[in-house]
Order: C-alpha cells, then structure tokens, then sequence
C-alpha cells in the first residue's frame, strides 16, 4: 500500500507516456509531453497551495489575535480564496497618469517569472525532481534575483514617491539579506559535496543508532545556518518582521500603492509562491527533503513528507508574523551586516571543522564551540549597549 | 529536397531548433545592448542592460556552460544591476546635467572608440587562444565539482588574489563611506 503510494505519481505518468507512445507519438513528443505534465503539476499544487495558505494564514492569525477569521463563504470559510479572486479579477485596473506604462505594466509578470522558475530543482519525493540540474542550488538563488528587478521596476514604474521608497528599502534589504542567505545555504552543499538539491537530501538519509534522523538541522553548524536561513527567507519573501519595504502604516504598501485588481493579485501570488519555494529550499538543505523522520514512519509517501515539512515552515512564518513587530529600516540592515553575516562564516567555518574532525560525537561538540564562541561573543556585544534593569515609569505608576 | 529540413525537424525537433536556442538569446543580448547604449532614459537604460545580462547568461547556458551562464545571473542581475539603478537613484537629475565644455560633443565618439578598442583587445586574445577555431566538444558541461576542484587546486593563487581585492575594495568602500567622528 505504502509502496503504491510513494510510487503513484511517477508510476501514473509512466502509464500515461506508455499509452501515448502505444498510439505512435514520437520519442521527442513524449519528453516534451511529460516536460509539460511535470509543468502543470507542480503549478497546479504550489497554486493551491497558495490558495489555500491565504485563508489558513488569516485564519491563523485570526485565532492568535483571539478572533475567528474567514468564516462565511463556504465550509469554514475555505472558499474565501475563490471569492477573493473574483473580486480581484472583476475589479478595475487602475494605471496612475504619470506612471512608466510599460515597466508598471511587465513587473508583477517579472516578478512571477523567478518565483515559477525555482520551483523547478525542488527535490518533491523520491525520484520526484522536475528538473535534475547539476548546479541546482546555484540556479535557485540565481533566477531568485530576479525578484530585485521586479521590485524596482514596480516601484520606479508606478511614479509614486512611497513606491520608489518601497522599493529603494526592498533592494537594500533583499541585496543584504541575500549575502547570508547563500552562505548559510553554502554550507549544507558543502557538507553534501554537491550542489545537486536530491544528491543533498541523500546525504540527510539514515538513521543514527536506528532512531536519530541525520538531517543537518541537529548538528550545531546546520541548526546555525539553517535558523539563519529562515530568517534570511523571512526576508527575501518580504515576510514580517521584515516587510518593511511594504510598511502599510507607514509606506501604504511600498511598491505595491499603484497596483490594483489581477496586477496586485499576480504580486500577492508570486509572493506566497515565493515563499513556499524558499520553504522548499530550506526542507531541502536542511531538514531532509522528503526524508521520514523515523524509520517506521517511511511507510508515509516521501512526497508527502516533504509536503508536510513545507507547510510546517511556512506555519511558522505565519506564526512569526503574528508574533513579532515590524523592525525600523536601520536595525533591519544593522542585524544583516554586523550580526547575521558574521554568524554565517562562524557556520560555514563550524561546517568544516565538523567534516575535518571525522563527522563523529568529538566532531559535533567542536562545532557546537565554533558556533557558540561568536555567539555568545555577538551576543554580549549587543546586548551590552541596552540596560536590563527595571524600568521605571514616571508617570503612569 | 525542399522538404529536407521540414523532414528532419519532424523527426528530431530538439536537434533541428538546437542553434536557435543561442541565436535567439544571442540577438535579443545584441539588441538589448544597443538599446542600453542609445536610450536617454537612464531607468529604461538599465533595465536593458540588465536584460542584456539575462540574455548572455541564457546564452551560456544554451552552449552547455551552465555554471558560467548562473553565476552570470546572480552576479550581473542580482548585485550588478541593482547596483546600478541605486546609483542612478542615490543621484539627483540635476547633477547629471552635461557639462558644457568644448570636449561634450567628442563624448559619443570617445565612448563608442573606448568600447571597440575594448573589443579589439578582447577579440585578439580570444583568437590567440588555443581553442579558437575548434568545434564545440560534444559534452560541453563541465561537472560543477570539476570547476570547484580546478579553482581550489591549479588556480588557488588566483582565487585568493581576487579574494583579497575583492575585500580591500569593500573594506575601501566602508572607509569612504564612514562619517567622520570627533
């Protein structure tokens, strides 16, 4: 039963070729065909994943402020996300006057371009990768770019003092957030020796003493770069605390302010896109891609594995959202250079001194010092500058 | 033998469309560049560089140099570009009034002798080098762990030079930047 599971998909689509390929359509047709079904598919899911993350995330945070959420169109309000797209395909498109017609018009189709694109490499379940590139981690953060110029063009093209704002702060955060981001991924290819996405989530499979899974999450370098990779993907998916560069109290919406109807939902849904990408991407590196957690726990599909770890980072994000406030653009930049970047070399340096030292117990102890030395040493740094004693009010006591 | 290539693009496409998978980038990277070049709207301008090194990253992709064509994309579109449309939004329209010596009307033909003195030079090493004039090998891809090895085993020397540059320039570009404290 397990094994039909695991294997239904691929198995499905083999079928489907074979039966094609019974009829006489040619070899070079067949690829393009199951080129094309790989396409649809995982467009298909990451779309209604999307759909569905914009309602559980209003629910969600609905139910952390102490209040219900979407609750009248449908079961539960689950078919909010239908009437939220009739509403933004039905609504008017508004261009401003002075607006640079061509570039407002082609950046939210930019910025949906990279956010497909990378869905591409993504290990899905065993054998399950739409496209096998030897360079794949390379080609995320590459075609990831892309997302810098779809912003600045939103901003520039829309003419409005708060969008170029918007987009002015959304590129210094995104540029400095980047530089720790790829390190932080750079060490789990290191780790791996490949930038191949399925050769890293190989090298996370086993179990340590038959129970303990050996995803680099529970070694002290990879818990490291993987914290700090969510966070440098809070802020590349323009996520709170780092949503700055939208700021609606402060910037209505950055370089969103000029978009109205389908443009603004084609941001919103290269955004959430976006974000379940990076999700990908850090399960990937980090957590074991579509690995089981325990060993009798292989008998779930692997694709559903990976599914599930996907929706629990992204539930955490959402929860993050709830949780945290916003921060001011100089801290967020400060926190970038003098705090995230030095902690991912003391990571990628950790990462070496535990391949070097044998991959064993005395391996992880010394980089658990590694980390822990510029921690600590960061840490008291900072923190010296605030005083923790009690603070005294003068006029509401 | 009119319907010789229709014949063979039936019966391998992939093979048949092959050159057109460079020729297109190849043209688009071309007339993007010019575009860049003559356009009076700076933003405009950028833009088509930075689709210009879109296209030429595509380009090494297409002729089998994958890691060359992605890191052309992280680092021509990701930091290149962006560096370029901060510069030109950091500076105001008023400071980028020409200036009205006798000299501002050589500036075109300054720049357009500069770029193909640039390419000269550029054109006499690639035709100097030992692979010129050879054909395409037929697995072109190198294995990216094969040029990982190459740049930390034979050309170490080189790597840490430029990694050396590399941080005097930021380290530099900190001290510029540095406001002056009493």
């Amino acid at each position: 039963m397990s094994g039909l599971l695991e294997s239904a998909p691929l198995a499905l689509m083999a079928w489907f070729l074979g039966l094609l390929g019974a009829f006489g359509v040619p070899a070079w047709a067949l690829e393009a065909i199951s080129a094309l079904i790989s396409i649809g598919a995982v467009i298909g899911v990451f779309l209604g994943l999307f759909a569905l993350a914009s309602v559980m995330e209003r629910k969600i945070l609905a139910r952390v402020q102490n209040r219900l959420g979407p609750n009248r169109v449908g079961p539960c309000g689950l078919l909010q996300p239908v009437a939220d797209g009739i509403k933004m395909i039905t609504k008017e498109d508004l261009v401003p006057r002075g607006a640079d017609r061509v570039v407002h018009f082609l950046a939210p189709v930019v910025m949906m371009v990279p956010a497909l694109l990378v869905l591409a490499i993504l290990p899905y379940g065993r054998g399950m990768v739409p496209a096998e590139l030897d360079a794949g981690i390379l080609f995320f953060f590459a075609v990831g770019a892309g997302t810098e110029v779809a912003v600045f063009m939103a901003g520039w093209g829309s003419n409005n003092k708060y969008s170029i704002l918007g987009a002015m702060r959304a590129i210094a955060q995104l540029i400095s957030y980047e530089i720790p981001l790829v390190m932080a991924g750079v060490t789990a290819a290191m780790i791996a020796g490949s930038l191949m996405p399925s050769a890293i989530v190989a090298a996370q499979g086993g179990f340590a003493f038959g129970f303990i899974p050996q995803w680099f999450v529970l070694t002290p370098w990879g818990f490291t770069a993987g914290l700090i990779f969510f966070i440098g993907a809070l802020a590349e998916s323009n996520r709170s605390p780092f949503d700055l560069p939208e700021g609606e109290s402060e910037l209505v919406a950055g370089h969103l302010t000029e978009y109205s109807g389908f443009k603004y939902a084609t941001f919103f849904m290269a955004e959430y896109v976006g974000m379940f990408a990076i999700c990908g991407m850090l399960v990937t590196l980090f957590f074991g891609g579509w690995q089981a957690p325990l060993p009798f726990l292989t008998i779930v599909p692997s694709w559903a594995w990976f599914f599930g770890k996907v929706c629990a980072v992204a539930f955490t994000m959402i929860w993050v959202r709830a949780t945290l406030p916003r921060l001011r653009i100089d801290h967020l930049l400060a926190f970038a250079w003098k705090f995230l970047l030095p902690m991912s070399f003391a990571a990628f340096f950790s990462a070496a001194c535990w391949h070097f030292a044998g991959r064993g117990w005395a391996a992880w102890l010394l980089s658990l010092v590694v980390v822990a030395v510029p921690y600590l040493a960061f840490g008291s740094h900072f923190s010296s500058r605030f005083s923790t004693s009690r603070r005294t009010y003068r006029f509401s006591e | 033998m009119m319907c010789d290539p229709l014949q063979s693009l039936f019966d391998d496409p992939v093979k048949f469309l092959a050159p057109w998978f460079v020729l297109v980038p190849a043209l688009v990277l071309l007339a993007s560049a010019a575009a860049a070049a003559v356009m009076r709207n700076l933003i405009h301008a950028a833009l088509c560089l930075t689709l210009s090194f879109i296209a030429l990253g595509i380009v090494f992709i297409a002729l089998g140099a994958e890691f060359v064509g992605l890191v052309q994309l992280l680092v021509s579109v990701g930091a290149v570009a962006m560096v370029i449309v901060f510069a030109i939004l950091l500076t105001r329209p008023d400071q980028l009034e020409q200036s009205r010596t006798a000299l501002a009307g050589l500036r075109p033909a300054g720049g357009a002798a500069a770029a193909f003195a640039l390419l000269a030079t550029l054109l006499g090493f690639i035709f100097a080098s030992p692979l010129a004039g050879k054909p395409l090998p037929a697995a072109a891809a190198a294995p990216v762990a094969k040029i990982g090895e190459a740049l930390m085993g034979d050309h170490v020397v080189a790597l840490i030079v430029t990694g050396v540059l590399l941080t005097a320039a930021l380290v530099g570009a900190a001290v510029l930047a540095m406001e002056d404290r009493p």
